[in-house]
């Protein structure tokens, strides 16, 4: 049967499709959960920070889609990234784990939630500027955000003391004086990262090809 | 009303300098909105600072959509989203692609490394500044007024979400819900 409609070339696609059935059912499966995992977070957290670290507990403790050293190296890209946050670690998580798919997915789940509140929340502005119940709950959830981004550092540093080099320790010492103390713009941090990145391995392979 | 391609346009350059989340792109948001176009007012962009802090939701998202509603309504709302965060959508498939790809050559997996470093120098800096404005609530100035519930609160979540790795949504929405409790109890609110 099957080979008889792939005969007739308008068929094809729907034949292939067929064929791929079950692959795509794992794929839209998984897409369903990056969904909604994105969309509740979107509808709860509103740093991109928090966000990364929500992720980290949903696809890496819970669920085991990915290692930690390899959500650290998503964090690392989503980071380098213009835009909101969010946005990027989400496509990025998303098509790790699933794909174009996925990553339409996710990325939908962000920014559905916040596209529907500030619409609503046009209407209701002076209401929710005014009323101190919601500033007194979203100031007791910066505590939360806190704990999460030391959950998120600390998660980065395992990583770090992983690489087994004092090397990084100096490296991060310096950025984050950098950051603190100078105007210089996350752009030319990561080109900076990456020029670090490039001389380092030169002189690196440059050594090993003395040795040997 | 304003156009809608030029709110696209408009954002799509926010989208693509905004580098290093919502603190280094509000003031590019001023800059654009009123400055370059004078499509908002000082007072009105202050009042979105405001907003931001209080909803849920990316705050570079929840400005664009903010901005694009008052500026031309729904399509103006549509046109600000996709333009704020299609560049960052571009650039992050194109990193992850090249990421599969060429993960295993030295000088990506070197370039990797020294990116994570940069996310832990800036993840560390934004925590300070957040500690900072949460625990001390008027200030480095002033550090008699230090918050002890907001303190125990994060030292709190933090043993919860390491010990038990408890989803950190229902933590952050207790922590909300404990500071207003005590808050309605002790009478301050």
């Amino acid at each position: 049967m099957q080979r008889f409609f792939s005969k007739i070339v308008f068929f094809r696609p729907l034949v292939a499709a067929v064929a791929v059935r079950k692959y795509n059912i794992v794929m839209l499966r998984k897409a369903w959960m990056l969904f909604i995992n994105t969309f509740t977070i979107s509808m709860t957290a509103n740093s991109g920070y928090a966000i990364i670290g929500v992720m980290k507990n949903r696809f890496v403790d819970r669920y085991g889609w990915f290692s930690r050293e390899e959500m650290n190296n998503y964090i690392a890209m989503a980071q380098s990234c213009p835009g909101p946050m969010a946005v990027s670690s989400s496509m990025i998580i998303g098509y790790q784990s699933a794909g174009f798919i996925g990553a339409f997915a996710a990325v939908l789940g962000v920014i559905i939630p916040p596209f529907v509140m500030m619409i609503v929340v046009t209407y209701f502005y002076t209401f929710i500027a005014t009323n101190p119940y919601v500033r007194l709950f979203i100031t007791g959830m910066q505590a939360g955000v806190c704990a999460l981004l030391m959950d998120v550092i600390l998660g980065l540093f395992e990583g770090v003391i992983k690489m087994k080099s004092w090397f990084y320790y100096l490296l991060i010492i310096l950025l984050f004086l950098i950051v603190r103390l100078t105007d210089l713009s996350v752009f030319l941090l990561a080109i900076l990262c990456l020029i670090i990145a490039v001389v380092k391995t030169l002189l690196f392979t440059g050594k090993m090809e003395e040795k040997a | 009303m304003i156009s809608v391609i030029a709110i696209f346009l408009s954002f799509l350059k926010i989208g693509l300098f905004a580098f290093g989340g919502a603190y280094a792109v509000l003031p590019l948001i001023e800059e654009e909105m009123v400055i370059n176009t004078g499509w908002m007012t000082f007072a009105e962009f202050s009042d979105l600072v405001a907003i931001d802090e209080l909803t849920p939701g990316p705050i570079i998202i929840n400005s664009a959509t903010f901005i694009g509603m008052k500026l031309g309504g729904l399509p103006g709302a549509l046109a600000a989203t996709l333009g704020c965060i299609l560049p960052g959508c571009v650039i992050s498939l194109l990193l992850v692609v090249l990421y599969r790809k060429y993960r295993e050559i030295p000088v990506i997996a070197e370039a990797m490394r020294t990116l994570r470093c940069m996310a832990v120098a800036l993840i560390f800096s934004v925590l300070l500044k957040m500690l900072v404005s949460a625990i001390f609530p008027s200030g480095l100035n002033n550090v008699s007024d230090i918050s002890l519930l907001t303190l125990a609160l994060v030292v709190a979540s933090f043993y919860v979400m390491r010990k038990y790795k408890t989803n950190p949504l229902y933590v952050m929405l207790a922590c909300g819900g404990i500071t207003l409790m005590l808050s309605l109890i002790s009478g301050t609110a």
